[in-house]
């Protein structure tokens, strides 16, 4: 006792070095910690290398031990894995939310609208904002729900918006998820492991809770369920336990009070849906499902399908049952249809976008086609229908070979690809076996939607751990942060 | 309660008793077989016999392998291809937790995580070749922790329900198992005239279940095979015996089903009740009359079949609405319990 006043030999941030030309959350460029981080930054030089060295361990052996996992267990050996987490919290302040949650409501808006109209009238093709054809050939555009009106109108429950920022600071979006976002759970475990580990720099810290979610996203998916009160349930549709999302759906399922289904635990009659309990038949009427589109219902889309149950979309276009996500939201996360979301955003709300996003080429257009041909050194070019950081490649980290097939590629499938500059990601100090060093990070934020739409404050900060890397994918070596939204300071 | 959630609850339990019972069993015969004489061939095999693997283990092993004690303690410990030994046992355990993590209680789900992750260490097979009493009475020991985690932890409620009914009839089942292994290692009892080793034996079958201290405090009761399969077959007020658990099998069916009038259940709650009826109408003196072998395969094969009946009423129900409705569809089998076939004593 009493050696706490020894000064710990081992600093923290003292030799970090922001890179050039590059974003940093927590220090300027001439290397001032920023406002918003001091206090943080303080509080944990206050703790010194070696302490926070053993708080990190402390994190990791209690994610393995209490068995939250992001890739589980592929068989019966019960290999897993935990998604690496990085103790230095990415700070975001109050002022600089407000306008990022404003620019998602309007987005998540205005993306519900399209659906709502792509599924309906088409007056967004009929008037040429979108060309016809992007919109009618994507490969999540989903005839067979032309003319379904979800309950509730609602379309996007879940959103995951993908925001970035470049080297003037500002968040803009760099791709829209309004399937099945995952993810969210490790949010909630984050801060968890956060307020065990530290739990004084948190308490200091005046940070915005997390911990509601699922209950916003509970009320969220009551107030579309139609069926009346007394006959209503809702529920989580996993694959199994041997998707890799796993955790998530019985986490979630947990958390909300409602029980985590397989396909074969339902059942359709007279076109409504049944959950098979102990009790008998039981009604459900919402379901969150974590299924995707083609599996959903082997009458509709693909027959060998064993997750799904059949006759779901009996329910669904009958309007006895909410799913969550709606079916074909495919269509307005495409990345072919990204690049239109601004015009989307004026033509249905008649505003300006509050977030900008990325320039994007869309090799379906002749003109973009020849450009991203002509630059595929400098670009980075992404199949519109892969996800995880596949499918992708970093024009200037490649190979001249890698290049030279990925442009024929391209030239074989131009519908397939879009290209977008390079962008210098935001980095945020990051615990490295050399010390903290700099690493690029994105946020991944969750957008709810029921009656009202609701902004999870911050989200999911992911971080591409290797030196150097620009790709953030769990699957390719990234790792995760606690995502601090700070409170307003009162007025 | 969803009804693939409660078929988990349930073979969670059945297989941490059969883990439980299996080592505790183990544990006992090491003592055992220092303390009589008896042929090899008597020492070990029955204890293969009774957990019903017999057929398997002399398909996989030679003549000379069959009477080692080194061979059957591996088979029934370790092997991964005995659907029956702790090892399986405990991977059973597992991966019906795994499936219904938002359903057990994080403290469970710790517990058991953590004895399986031991199971599988170096550390584990170590204790096994250096101090094999200890051994299994880690699993023992870790057995009762889960169940006493559970107890304080669950929501008492159906999950938990299900889990004490898969509890109720495995350690019913694992009873009469037990109270068959002298019939295959000793042969059949005669109540008038006990050899040594046969005292023994009945005396390391009552280890086999903690029931020593709980016989003797039942002062007048003299020592005796009979009276110790009396014990453990009627007494009702000991945890292990089969007239407790039948009728801790018929509370928790109780608990489980919808309030009256209601077909669902309908099956399991009648077969129950006929197996408690039969079974109270027994007493010790016809049971030797008539065979203590034939008594213990009847109650294997009771428990087996009120499984299929609440396996059918509970677990896997047929897609009805009301359940006068279209008949049910071919029911593919459950994924959770086809690993074992524990359901007959070979004779």
């Amino acid at each position: 006792m009493g050696s706490h006043a020894m000064p710990d030999p081992s600093p923290l941030f003292t030799d970090y070095a922001p890179i050039r030309g590059t974003f940093d959350e927590c220090f300027d460029e001439s290397g001032q910690v920023r406002p918003e981080a001091e206090r943080v930054v303080r509080l944990l030089e206050g703790l010194g290398g070696r302490e926070f060295q053993s708080r990190q361990r402390l994190a990791d052996s209690t994610f393995l031990r209490s068995g939250i996992t992001f890739s589980v267990y592929s068989d019966s050996q019960g290999a897993e894995r935990i998604f690496p987490f990085d103790l230095i919290p990415r700070i975001i302040p109050a002022g600089e939310w407000q306008r990022v949650e404003r620019g998602l409501e309007q987005r998540i808006q205005a993306l519900n609208l399209f659906l709502a109209d792509v599924y309906g009238d088409q007056r967004i093709l009929a008037e040429k904002i979108i060309p016809e054809d992007m919109v009618l050939g994507a490969s999540g555009y989903t005839e067979q729900v032309r003319g379904i009106v979800p309950p509730g109108g609602v379309h996007v429950h879940i959103g995951g918006i993908d925001l970035i920022r470049g080297p003037d600071g500002a968040f803009v979006v760099l791709e829209d998820n309004v399937r099945t976002p995952s993810g969210v759970s490790y949010v909630l475990e984050n801060r968890m492991m956060m307020k065990k580990v530290f739990p004084y720099v948190f308490a200091e810290s005046h940070v915005r809770g997390v911990e509601e979610y699922p209950l916003r996203l509970r009320d969220a998916l009551n107030t579309v369920g139609p069926a009346p009160d007394d006959e209503d349930g809702t529920a989580v549709l996993t694959p199994g336990p041997f998707n890799s999302a796993y955790f998530e759906h019985s986490f979630l399922a947990r958390r909300m009070g409602v029980p985590l289904v397989e396909g074969s635990d339902l059942f359709v009659d007279d076109d409504r849906l049944y959950a098979k309990t102990t009790l008998g038949a039981r009604r459900i009427d919402v379901l969150y499902r974590r299924i995707d589109d083609p599996f959903l219902d082997p009458e509709v889309f693909r027959k060998d399908s064993v997750l799904g149950v059949p006759g779901l979309m009996r329910a669904y276009a009958k309007g006895n049952l909410a799913l969550a996500n709606a079916v074909g939201n495919g269509v307005a996360d495409d990345k072919a249809i990204y690049p239109f979301v601004p015009d989307m955003i004026r033509f249905y709300l008649s505003e300006e976008p509050v977030l900008g996003q990325v320039p994007t080429y869309v090799c379906a257009r002749d003109d973009d086609l020849a450009y991203v041909l002509d630059h595929v050194g400098e670009l980075v070019i992404k199949a519109v229908n892969e996800a995880g950081g596949y499918g992708m490649l970093i024009g200037p980290q490649a190979t001249r070979r890698e290049r030279r097939d990925f442009a024929e590629r391209i030239r074989n499938d131009p519908r397939n690809y879009i290209a977008q500059p390079r962008i210098e990601l935001s980095t945020c100090p990051t615990w490295t076996r050399k010390g903290v060093g700099p690493r690029r990070v994105d946020l991944r934020p969750y957008v709810v939607t029921g009656r009202q739409t609701f902004v999870l404050p911050g989200g999911l900060t992911r971080v591409a751990l290797v030196e150097g890397s620009y790709v953030v994918n769990s699957s390719q070596g990234g790792g995760s942060k606690d995502t601090w939204v700070l409170e307003g300071s009162p007025t | 309660m969803i009804s693939r959630v409660a078929g988990s609850c349930f073979w969670l339990n059945r297989y941490m008793e059969r883990t439980e019972s299996l080592a505790r069993m183990l544990g006992v015969n090491l003592s055992f077989q220092l303390d009589v004489s008896l042929p090899n061939a008597e020492r070990w095999r029955p204890l293969v016999v009774v957990t019903g693997q017999e057929a398997d283990f002399v398909s996989k092993t030679t003549e000379a392998e069959r009477d080692d004690a080194e061979v059957v303690q591996e088979y029934l410990t370790w092997s991964e291809d005995n659907p029956s030994s702790l090892y399986s046992s405990l991977r059973g355990a597992r991966e019906n937790a795994r499936t219904i993590r938002e359903t057990v209680s994080l403290e469970m789900w710790e517990v058991l995580n953590d004895l399986w992750v031991w199971m599988r260490s170096s550390q584990a097979r170590r204790i096994y070749d250096r101090d094999r009493h200890d051994f299994y009475l880690q699993l023992r020991n870790q057995s009762l922790l889960f169940h006493g985690v559970a107890q304080a932890t669950m929501l008492h409620e159906d999950p938990f329900e299900f889990m004490r009914l898969g509890t109720a009839l495995e350690r019913a089942g694992q009873t009469a198992r037990l109270l068959d292994v002298k019939h295959h290692s000793i042969g059949p009892t005669d109540p008038a005239f006990e050899t040594p080793a046969e005292a023994a034996h009945w005396l390391a079958t009552l280890r086999s279940c903690s029931g020593v201290e709980p016989f003797l405090k039942g002062g007048d009761r003299a020592f005796s095979g009979r009276a110790v399969a009396e014990f453990l077959l009627f007494e009702p007020a000991f945890a292990r015996s089969v007239l407790h658990n039948l009728r801790r099998t018929r509370n928790f069916l109780d608990l489980v089903r919808p309030p009256e009038p209601t077909t669902v259940g309908r099956r399991s709650k009648e077969l129950v009740a006929a197996s408690l009826a039969r079974f109270e109408e027994q007493d010790i003196e016809r049971v030797f009359a008539e065979g203590l072998h034939e008594l213990v395969t009847w109650v294997v094969d009771t428990t087996a079949e009120i499984c299929v009946a609440v396996q059918d009423d509970f677990f896997d129900p047929p897609p009805l609405v009301e359940p006068t409705r279209a008949p049910a569809e071919a029911r593919p089998p459950s994924p959770a319990s086809g690993a074992q076939s524990q359901s007959q004593t070979q004779h």
